[in-house]
């Protein structure tokens, strides 16, 4: 290919190619009217197009953040994850969020509605609006103490519904536990298996420790100025059987020992020293003195 | 952001559009430009190395066209452009690795190269006349082309770079050489009569808009007169024919 230099600048020339192209190429001390064959070209910048992906990239970026405002903040704040209901009388259903989030609050019966209403839930967590809920009931006479709050809490996840109940539990034990009872729905029927059954539901009540006097023992102390002289040992049987101080009755009950000391009993299991085991035997004879 | 560019960045925007102010910042940087190519070649470029330092200007003007403002500072982007032309140049010179040089020595004893040993059937006088002859028509054609308010830097920015597309120019062309009217409508008016050529020779309007400039000096290229310049084109006459038909 022959190119005719039609135009010379100092970094380029223009020239001519045999198929009507003009081209520039790097000026190599070409002069105008020249045939040259061997041009070096110049590139032209590739024109870049960004009209093929910089619109789509904001749209992939914008919908990016519309996915982690809805996974990371939407989702876990405002649909709802399980329900905790929590049973007085009034029985109140609350909604809530995976963040603790109350996202709704109804009433079951006519005391829940009774309960709810009025009560505004709006942005407030798990924990103060059972806090509350559980306080109005106090003011509004349905709760009194020694009474049974029971707390039931429904979610399709069963490991944040097992946390949710531990965590409402100890946060309501703590506040009210001295007052009323917890239950979770998931414990057994508290009317069968009073406190005693399960000891870390047992809350007793010990502010009036004049009323509860004769359900516990506290008061019948032996020690110190209130001691009453009796000690109650006695009455219980297990308690009679002693082999030490004044009522000692010579029997000491324990079992014929396993060993070479003899003791005269017939009975005596005295087999091992027959058996294979002579070392044993021996020392425990020496350790014996006997 | 604007406020605190380099005042540089202003120049390159101009010269990318401006073929005069591309040649005042391209001697501007000229020594820029040297020690680029000296970096690379480790010898200065008169020292047999001038094809390096054009294609060293001709990468700084690349670098010039491909500029952007959200890629750096310049003038490192133009010296990586220079290296890497440089490179690439080298590249397709080791082809030629085994090809023995003209100017090498002749090796009989006598300093003289190889290029005074072979006869010489060159005739200097026709060259030159020749030469002078082109030039004269090439300026006389850049000056007419200048009447359309066009430079030969507007020409080749504007040619066509798609094989179609420069075979519907070359269509266009066809139907203006058989119609020697609409030539001299060009000639006469300044204009490029497009709806006619569009009309007539079936390409698209908008093609023929694209590329006016370029269609304006190839078309001028086949009014009366440059000879030399038809002649240098008339090779593809042929195809051109088998192609329109």
């Amino acid at each position: 290919m022959k190119y005719l230099v039609m135009e010379t600048h100092p970094a380029y020339a223009v020239v001519l190619d045999e198929e009507g192209r003009f081209l520039k190429a790097a000026n190599l001390r070409y002069q105008v009217g020249d045939t040259v064959q061997d041009i070096v070209e110049l590139r032209q910048p590739r024109s870049r197009a960004p009209a093929a992906w910089k619109p789509l990239s904001g749209l992939a970026g914008l919908a990016a953040c519309l996915c982690l405002v809805f996974f990371g903040w939407y989702q876990p704040n405002y649909t709802a994850y399980g329900t905790l209901r929590i049973q007085i009388n009034p029985d109140v259903e609350m909604t809530v969020s995976r963040t603790d989030r109350v996202l709704d609050l109804e009433g079951l019966n006519e005391d829940g509605e009774d309960l709810v209403e009025g009560y505004s839930y709006k942005g407030k967590d798990r924990e103060t609006a059972a806090n509350e809920l559980v306080e109005r009931a106090i003011d509004m006479g349905y709760l009194s103490g020694g009474e049974t709050v029971s707390i039931t809490v429904n979610s399709a996840d069963a490991d944040w519904q097992a946390r949710e109940e531990a965590q409402v539990r100890a946060q309501l034990e703590a506040r009210y536990g001295e007052t009323i009872v917890i239950r979770l729905g998931s414990d057994p029927a508290p009317e069968v298996t009073p406190p005693q059954t399960d000891p870390p539901e047992i809350v007793i009540p010990v502010t009036p420790p004049a009323a509860a006097e004769d359900a516990t023992d506290y008061g019948d102390t032996d020690y110190g100025p209130n001691a009453d002289g009796a000690t109650d040992y006695a009455d219980a049987a297990s308690n009679a059987d002693t082999d030490y101080g004044p009522y000692t009755d010579g029997v000491t009950d324990y079992e014929d020992r396993d060993d070479g000391s003899d003791d005269g009993d017939d009975d005596d299991d005295d087999s091992m020293e027959d058996d294979r085991d002579d070392d044993w035997e021996d020392g425990d004879d020496d350790d014996d003195g006997d | 952001m604007v406020g605190t560019a380099h005042p540089i960045v202003a120049q390159i925007y101009n010269a990318k559009t401006d073929p005069e102010a591309a040649d005042a910042f391209i001697g501007q940087y000229i020594g820029f430009i040297r020690s680029e190519t000296v970096k690379f070649t480790h010898a200065a470029p008169e020292d047999g190395h001038e094809d390096e330092l054009s294609i060293a200007m001709l990468a700084f003007y690349e670098a010039i066209l491909s500029y952007e403002r959200g890629r750096g500072a310049f003038l490192p982007y133009a010296a990586r452009a220079i290296r890497n032309r440089l490179i690439d140049h080298y590249r397709t010179e080791k082809r030629h690795g085994n090809v023995i040089s003209l100017h090498a020595p002749a090796g009989d004893g006598e300093d003289r190269t190889l290029l005074d040993t072979l006869p010489d059937h060159r005739d200097e006088i026709g060259d030159y006349e020749a030469r002078s002859a082109s030039q004269q028509e090439i300026r006389e054609f850049g000056e007419q082309l200048g009447r359309f308010g066009i430079t030969f830097s507007d020409v080749a920015d504007n040619c066509p770079r798609q094989d179609r597309t420069l075979a519907a120019c070359r269509r266009v062309l066809d139907h203006a050489r058989s119609h020697p009217e609409l030539l001299d409508r060009l000639v006469a008016s300044g204009r490029l009569p497009i709806n006619e050529l569009a009309a007539d020779s079936g390409v698209e309007k908008k093609t023929l808009e694209r590329h006016r400039k370029y269609l304006v000096a190839i078309l001028l290229a086949f009014t009366n007169g440059y000879e030399i310049i038809r002649g240098h084109l008339c090779q593809l006459a042929p195809a051109k024919g088998g192609s329109a038909t």
